[in-house]
């Protein structure tokens, strides 16, 4: 068999040919014949068996360029892998564990204060993430008149479980109620499978289930797409507006045209969560902008799009150009279109953009956006949620850019005010993010999770600098960031990042100074710093040349730098107002 | 015919050459208890049968497997 062969499959297969690919990849990641461009390390701890689970999980996230090295706690032992200190799990130390556990008990009381006790043991002796589920509030007695007492119960237990435990840095929720009424009880749980195999969950379940476990790997690697792209006629509305006109095309709360309204509402709560949208369609230009601007039923309007692609030139090279306007990687993009030719030309001249393969009937379409995993986040920080104004102000900026005569004229008049300032504890969601999304202007590219980051706020050996910045078209949030190591005589930059929004704009050197003179202050001698190249980063290669710190190896995988800081003179600031 | 349809199944999941009615748990590279279930749960979706724990435990080979679906009525046409 062709190891390769799991990028065919879809899931439905049957548990048996996944169980084949999943052994297929393992063997090829043991033997280091090929390599995926991202890895994770997670671990199953568990009441029932979760070896099938775990193929699943290793076909579907070979499916996402995603290596999945797992561990699987020997069945039923999830009190003493989480209990004791010295137990496999804390020895292998995954980055995320999987804690899925049936409930043992009807008294809630109780069933909480062993998860409680559980979660506390985890937290205590892992720095990693830990996963825990809901417990399915299936009917017990459908056609039962009575009130269903268990249920009834189980719901609290599951309330009491997401309250508790839902803004903690380093716990998640895998919500297993919501996902088994999702699926239905009937078809998600399997007493037969429990009989033969002690899992609860029927095969098409697993499947359902092992998708989530992505999502959460996803969530916490700061592996989800940044951008969805999306084709106009026949997707965003029904019909083709250079035919049927503005009164023509389909897209409102009748019939036909209702299909089309709840897709965009399922894009608008992507937006809202920090998605940054785009057009790329083959259309006359004031024809897409007219339905945009002037159609009474749109609810996706000009202002959500950070770039609009409207031209007759082919869709991979307006992917391209998209990618280059809001300065992001191809493989942060999603992209949307009704017409299977056209998906097929973008996966076989983009294959980094994720092509989502749609169903023929419009009315499936939001359903099948919902169900990817490509968006999955842990948390929403500020910056998220104000992501689509932010680039919406890029798009001004550029425009205004493009009316200035020099760099320095557009510099200038963008009254750019920068803030640097030490990380308080708001901060350390979007420098966590930062250091997991940012691939660009990222000289070390080191990815620190929330409790990483957390664990240096506290810790005295570490200084956190996020900047700021406003110009006259608004604030653009968050988007710069330093960890530096705090040692005696000499400072470390460990990771030294700006988010792509800003590069260009000259405050990357305001950070640095700030470093320096703060280092100088310290009583410091030098500085030193690295630049790890990456397939992405080579923007940087000559930063810190140009910061005037010197090369001190010849190492091309890790060049490092220092400065001294003797006689350290902070440089002038033409552009910026430093606050 | 139940022995093509019983091929396909287990050539999707397992390496094996000539498919006979000898194949068993004792010969088929990878037929463990918990490819097993698996196994299973693949005839009940060919077959349209559900196969109870009990019958699960005694299909250990290519020959019984078919004699089992003959005696539940899935006709060999």
């Amino acid at each position: 068999m062709n190891w390769e062969s799991f990028k065919k499959l879809k899931g439905d297969e049957g548990w048996l040919v996944i169980r084949r690919a999943a052994k297929a990849i393992q063997d090829v990641l043991r033997q280091k014949i090929a390599t995926f461009e991202h890895k994770a390390d997670v671990a199953f701890v568990s009441s029932y068996t979760t070896d099938p689970l775990a193929d699943y999980v290793q076909v579907f996230a070979a499916q996402n360029d995603l290596a999945v090295n797992q561990y699987i706690a020997p069945y039923g032992q999830f009190n003493q892998e989480l209990l004791n200190p010295q137990s496999e799990l804390y020895r292998v130390s995954p980055q995320i564990t999987f804690l899925l556990i049936e409930a043992e008990s009807d008294a809630i009381d109780e069933q909480a204060s062993r998860l409680q006790g559980l979660v506390d043991a985890f937290l205590k002796n892992s720095t990693g993430i830990l996963v825990i589920n809901t417990f399915p509030a299936c009917p017990s007695w459908p056609l039962q008149v009575l009130p269903d007492q268990r249920r009834i119960l189980i719901e609290k237990l599951n309330a009491g479980i997401i309250e508790r435990y839902q803004s903690h840095p380093r716990i998640q929720i895998l919500d297993l109620d919501a996902l088994v009424a999702y699926a239905g009880c009937q078809n998600a749980m399997s007493p037969q499978m429990m009989s033969m195999a002690r899992i609860p969950f029927s095969e098409a379940f697993l499947g359902l289930l092992a998708r989530r476990i992505i999502s959460h790997i996803i969530a916490t690697r700061g592996l989800a797409r940044k951008c969805l792209v999306l084709d106009c006629d026949n997707t965003l509305w029904g019909g083709i507006i250079g035919e049927d006109g503005l009164d023509g095309i389909q897209i409102g709360r009748d019939s036909p045209g209702r299909e089309y309204l709840e897709f965009q509402k399922t894009i608008l709560e992507l937006y809202e969560q920090g998605v940054i949208l785009a057009i790329n369609s083959k259309n006359n230009h004031d024809d897409v902008m007219q339905v945009l601007n002037e159609h009474p039923q749109m609810l996706l309007r000009e202002k959500h799009f950070a770039s609009i692609l409207v031209n007759w030139d082919p869709k991979p090279q307006n992917m391209q150009k998209i990618a280059d306007q809001i300065n992001i990687g191809l493989d942060t993009m999603v992209f949307i279109d009704d017409n299977p030719a056209e998906r097929q030309m973008m996966r076989q001249s983009l294959p980094q953009v994720e092509t989502l393969e749609m169903p023929a009937d419009p009315s499936l379409f939001a359903r099948t956006l919902r169900e990817t995993s490509f968006f999955a986040r842990a948390y929403l920080t500020e910056e998220d949620k104000n992501r689509g104004q932010i680039y919406a102000a890029q798009r001004k900026r550029d425009q205004f850019q493009q009316s200035c005569t020099t760099l320095e004229d557009f510099l200038k008049s963008l009254e750019m005010v920068v803030s640097i300032h030490p990380a308080g504890k708001d901060d350390i969601k979007r420098v966590a993010q930062l250091t997991q999304r940012t691939n660009q202007f990222n000289l070390t590219t080191r990815r620190y999770t929330e409790a990483d980051i957390a664990a240096m706020a506290q810790n005295s050996a570490w200084r956190i600098y996020v900047l700021g910045l406003k110009d006259k078209f608004g604030d653009n949030g968050t988007v710069g960031l330093a960890l530096v190591e705090i040692q005696p005589k000499k400072w470390r930059v460990d990771t030294f990042l700006m988010s792509c929004r800003v590069i260009g704009r000259q405050v990357e050197d305001a950070m640095v100074d700030r470093i320096c003179r703060d280092a100088t202050k310290a009583g410091c001698i030098s500085v030193s710093a690295e630049y790890i190249p990456t397939a992405k980063n080579n923007l940087v290669a000559g930063f810190w040349d140009k910061m005037g710190f010197e090369k001190e190896n010849a190492d091309a995988k890790q060049v490092r730098y220092s400065r001294q800081l003797k006689n350290y003179q902070s440089p002038q600031f033409l552009y910026l107002k430093i606050v | 015919m139940i022995k093509d349809r019983l091929e396909t199944i287990f050539r999707q999941s397992f390496e094996i050459g000539k498919f006979t009615e000898d194949l068993s748990v004792d010969n088929v590279p990878g037929w463990d208890s918990m490819a097993h279930v698996g196994l299973i749960l693949a005839l009940q979706k060919e077959f349209a049968v559900s196969i109870p724990p009990a019958d699960a435990i005694e299909l250990t080979s290519v020959k019984n497997i078919i004699q089992y679906l003959a005696n539940r009525g899935i006709s060999s046409g």
